[in-house]
């Protein structure tokens, strides 16, 4: 397949162009800043004025966070430096949260007496896109002033015309991609709609599982019947069952009344059981029957009930894995088995990312009113280097957030999440300047990888080859 | 290993109950079941806890429990060597003093046992001082716990006594407690009076912080009566008395203040000042000592004026973040409060799956021993819920139970309006009736 290519868009025409100030983006003239906390005294509040007309800053001042939030949401601004000071890095969190939420596109620069390793990796995750040192220099301001400017020379890239980004759509629920994962994944599909078999759903979170259980079921022969999906991480463990099965008035502290069960609501459709690894073994053994005998029996009640129902199954756990560990039935799993559909991550989708966003920026353009035609180099860059663990789910909710924010037809780098603008961040890999020590080394590398792993400590402390204690003692120790 | 399979295995006793947050603070959200089907449906009882981990932190919680209980026993037996030097008021205000340290920690009940004694004591004195102090602490918990008859009773009785000891302080301090007292039970002509009365007080003595916090009462108490003019006038004169002290220990009042403002503001359909006013509000709560429940109680406003705006994706962060922070704080009546919104905004978007909030709510109800009346609230919302959803059983026994709760603490607002929803449920008895 050939890839999706992207073109520049001219930045004078209809509305495409990046705009000045206003829309976010900063002027060749005075840059608009903030400053927030610190003494009006001698410090650097009074270093800023002096270099305000020297490096094209228009400069006001917010004694505290209060005032800050009122200022911002009053006006825009093209900075904001938080003179933090000695406060902990604790602090750093709220003060972004509380700037941010106040104006959310406005880039951070963060001011602090001798910055530590946790307070730059700190910086860095919330997408602040520099940390100086307190006392300030002037030539360190300089420079990030200057990535400010640079931010603004992001170029818009056509997005994918709606015509060629989702043969597959299925309105809501829409499949969209063209990537050669996918279309192994649609063959299957294809095969394994028409008839009854069941069906399990292997993917990672996010990855559109019950997109294409839907799928199956309206392209199936029980299309005319309901769709029943129920999550089984959802729902605690002591009610499960009766959420499955039913249950008869009386059966348990809380049962006032019969309850009809997902099981028997599909009678006749499909049920879609999602992360069913996380399943206890009682249950399973229920299901298993259930998947056998096809009846059911309700908590509490002693009749055998018939279902007629198409069962989908899906997990983003290895189950050959949970299997060996006991944790899984080996029987149920066979007996959901029967045709296997695995999808892939999106960061095996190559160029399908860029129509999902398409997809997606046409979807939550029309919910919020806007018209979203064009993406810029910097946002796209920033996109095709995550990580996505969270995989389409992930990406749907950053672009929904991203038209939420958007003022014009382009999505741009500010509109992206801090997650995703850690990476435009110029923190520095040693924050006094000079090489990192063998520590700020160690608690940088720790940081990416759990960032990696999406936070999960058990396969951060696998790939750093330390036992999972050791890795939750560094992480204390480096604040991260 | 998850919470919920955690708190199973943890009996339900009162010494246990700092485990029990030591459990709550620990549980951590795995990221990849963030982003799975199930993300949206988390609740605490789903993240995961380390046991190496609370190994490891339980020696700094154990830390706080000691000096907690050795700071109970220095105030009993301080009020012993007064007892011994027949200094009884000096004996009253360390069991006072010992009340508040349990309520510093959220230990209501067991605040509430402590100004018990000093009561007790305090009533045979022949200078009323000390029993106006304990009355007004014990009227004060109370209400914490939903007893707002209970508390307005020993707010009367304080009144009557500051009044004829000529006790101005205590008096504004009574009569702003029957004012709260009538509010939370939706007496609105009587919480009317009560902080009129507060208020005439204070301006007597030109207390303005107290001022502040009178006028901020009644600007909420016209808001809720619908006369959003006149709690405009009130939050405005509550903001500029407040902001003229200048000094520290009144960011949360402030904070409290903008809370209010933005309420008002969104019911009057302006949610750009709403949305200005509530980040303001966080922001001034995180100015001086943080107090995580005004916090959590600010994002739940926010929370909601987003949802009226449409935009759920926002208003759903916010109730993440609201829950994080209830979470690492240890606020299990907080996470109560997060879960039945969260509960009820599925319910709204007609999302059966959210019942597992509410279900979360009431276990964490149980697990931590929280007042009766949060399990109420929590009990009407989901009543609320299965209405909708189309199960009229399930709604009506919830319902019924939340109207006992709310009538044995004479809460007869509520009782009413779970009365009228009992109405409904009745005449909408069929599995179609509201669904959706």
């Amino acid at each position: 397949m050939s890839r999706i290519v992207t073109r520049p868009v001219p930045l004078t025409t209809n509305g495409l162009a990046l705009p000045a100030r206003g829309a976010g983006g900063v002027t060749a003239g005075a840059v608009r800043v903030l400053a927030v906390g610190g003494e009006s005294g001698p410090g650097p509040l009074q270093s800023l004025r002096q270099w305000s007309a020297d490096l094209g800053i228009d400069l006001e001042w917010a004694p505290d966070l209060p005032r800050a939030t009122r200022l911002l949401a009053g006006g825009d601004w093209d900075l904001v430096l938080a003179v933090l000071g000695d406060r902990s890095d604790e602090d750093l969190t709220w003060w972004v949260d509380a700037l941010r939420a106040a104006h959310g596109g406005t880039r951070l620069i963060a001011l602090a007496d001798r910055p530590s390793m946790g307070l730059a990796l700190r910086a860095e995750k919330l997408g602040v896109l520099d940390l100086l040192a307190l006392p300030l220099k002037r030539e360190a301001l300089a420079a990030a002033l200057a990535r400010v400017r640079s931010a603004a020379t992001e170029i818009a890239v056509a997005l994918p015309p709606a015509d060629t980004d989702d043969a597959a759509a299925d309105g809501h629920y829409a499949l969209v991609g063209q990537s050669p994962a996918m279309l192994e994944v649609y063959k299957v599909m294809a095969r394994v709609a028409s008839s009854t078999a069941t069906v399990l759903i292997l993917g990672e979170s996010g990855t559109g599982k019950e997109v294409v259980a839907r799928t199956i079921h309206h392209h199936g022969p029980a299309a005319t019947g309901p769709f029943v999906a129920v999550n089984c991480a959802a729902i605690p463990e002591n009610l499960l069952e009766s959420e499955l099965f039913g249950h008869e008035k009386g059966a348990f502290t809380g049962a006032v009344a019969r309850k009809i069960g997902r099981f028997e609501q599909a009678g006749g459709g499909t049920l879609f059981l999602d992360e069913i690894a996380d399943m206890s073994l009682a249950l399973q053994a229920k299901i298993l029957r259930a998947v056998q005998e096809r009846e059911i029996e309700r908590v509490g009640g002693g009749d055998s009930i018939p279902v007629t129902v198409r069962l989908i199954a899906a997990t983003n756990r290895d189950l050959q894995e949970a299997i060996t560990q006991g944790r899984f039935r080996e029987d149920l799993y066979y007996r959901l088995a029967v045709v296997t559909i695995q999808l892939p991550r999106l960061i095996d989708r190559g160029d399908d990312l860029l129509l999902l966003i398409g997809h997606f920026a046409r979807q939550f353009g029309a919910r919020y009113g806007k018209r979203i035609e064009a993406l810029s180099d910097r946002a796209l860059e920033l996109l095709r280097s995550h990580q996505w663990i969270g995989n389409v789910r992930e990406l749907r909710n950053v672009i929904e957030r991203a038209a939420i924010v958007v003022s014009d037809g382009t999505l741009r780098s500010e509109h992206l999440p801090d997650e995703l603008r850690a990476e435009e961040s110029g923190v520095p890999e040693h924050p006094g300047g000079g090489l990192p020590t063998l520590a700020e080394a160690e608690a940088r590398h720790i940081a990416r990888v759990l960032s990696h792993t999406g936070g999960q400590i058990g396969a951060a402390a696998e790939i750093l080859g330390i036992h999972r204690n050791t890795l939750t003692r560094k992480m204390k120790e480096y604040g991260l | 290993m998850r919470v919920e399979q955690a708190l199973r295995l943890l009996p339900n006793l009162e010494a246990l109950l700092p485990l029990r947050g030591l459990v709550l603070t620990s549980a951590r959200p795995d990221a990849r079941v963030q982003w799975g089907s199930g993300g949206p449906y988390l609740t605490v009882g789903k993240r995961e806890i380390e046991p190496g981990e609370l190994a490891r932190t339980m020696g700094q919680v154990l830390t706080l429990v000691t000096e907690h209980i050795n700071a109970l026993f220095a105030a009993y037996i301080a009020a012993l060597e007064c007892q011994e030097r027949h200094d009884a008021p000096g004996a009253v205000s360390a069991l006072v003093g010992a009340g508040r340290l349990e309520e510093a920690v959220g230990r209501l009940s067991q605040a509430r046992a402590w100004y018990e004694v000093s009561l007790a004591l305090a009533e045979t004195l022949q200078d009323r001082r000390p029993e106006i102090e304990t009355l007004l602490s014990i009227g004060h918990v109370s209400l914490a716990l939903g007893q707002y008859a209970v508390g307005a009773r020993h707010y009367q009785r304080a009144l009557v006594l500051s009044e004829a000891e000529f006790d101005r302080g205590s008096a504004v301090d009574a009569s702003v407690g029957l004012g709260d007292a009538a509010f939370e039970c939706g007496t609105w002509t009587g919480a009317q009076a009560w902080y009129s009365r507060a208020l005439r007080l204070s301006e007597a003595a030109d207390d303005r912080l107290r001022l502040g916090q009178i006028e901020h009462r009644l600007g909420l108490l016209d808001r809720r009566e619908g006369n959003l003019t006149r709690a405009g006038d009130h939050l405005r004169r509550s903001r500029e008395h407040i902001e003229g002290l200048d000094a520290a220990g009144v960011a949360r009042d402030m904070a409290r203040v903008l809370d209010a403002q933005g309420e008002l503001d969104a019911a009057l359909g302006r949610p750009g000042p709403a949305a200005g006013a509530f980040r303001e509000a966080l922001a001034w709560v995180r100015r001086d000592q943080h107090d995580p429940a005004l916090d959590v109680s600010i994002r739940l406003h926010l929370a909601e004026l987003l949802l009226e705006t449409g935009r759920l994706l926002e208003a759903d962060e916010e109730m993440r973040r609201a829950e994080q922070l209830a979470i690492t704080s240890n606020q299990p009546r907080a996470l109560v409060r997060i879960y039945t919104a969260l509960g009820s905004l599925r319910g709204r978007q007609g999302d059966e799956t959210g019942f597992v909030f509410f279900e979360q709510a009431i276990a964490l109800c149980r697990a931590f021993e929280g007042p009766a009346v949060d399990e109420a609230r929590v009990l009407l919302a989901y009543g609320l819920f299965r209405q909708v959803s189309g199960n009229p059983d399930e709604a009506r026994a919830h319902l019924e139970r939340a109207r006992d709760i709310f009538r044995s603490l004479g809460v007869e607002a509520e009782v009413e309006r779970v009365e009228a929803a009992l109405g409904n449920s009745h005449g909408a008895h069929t599995p179609a009736a509201g669904a959706g």
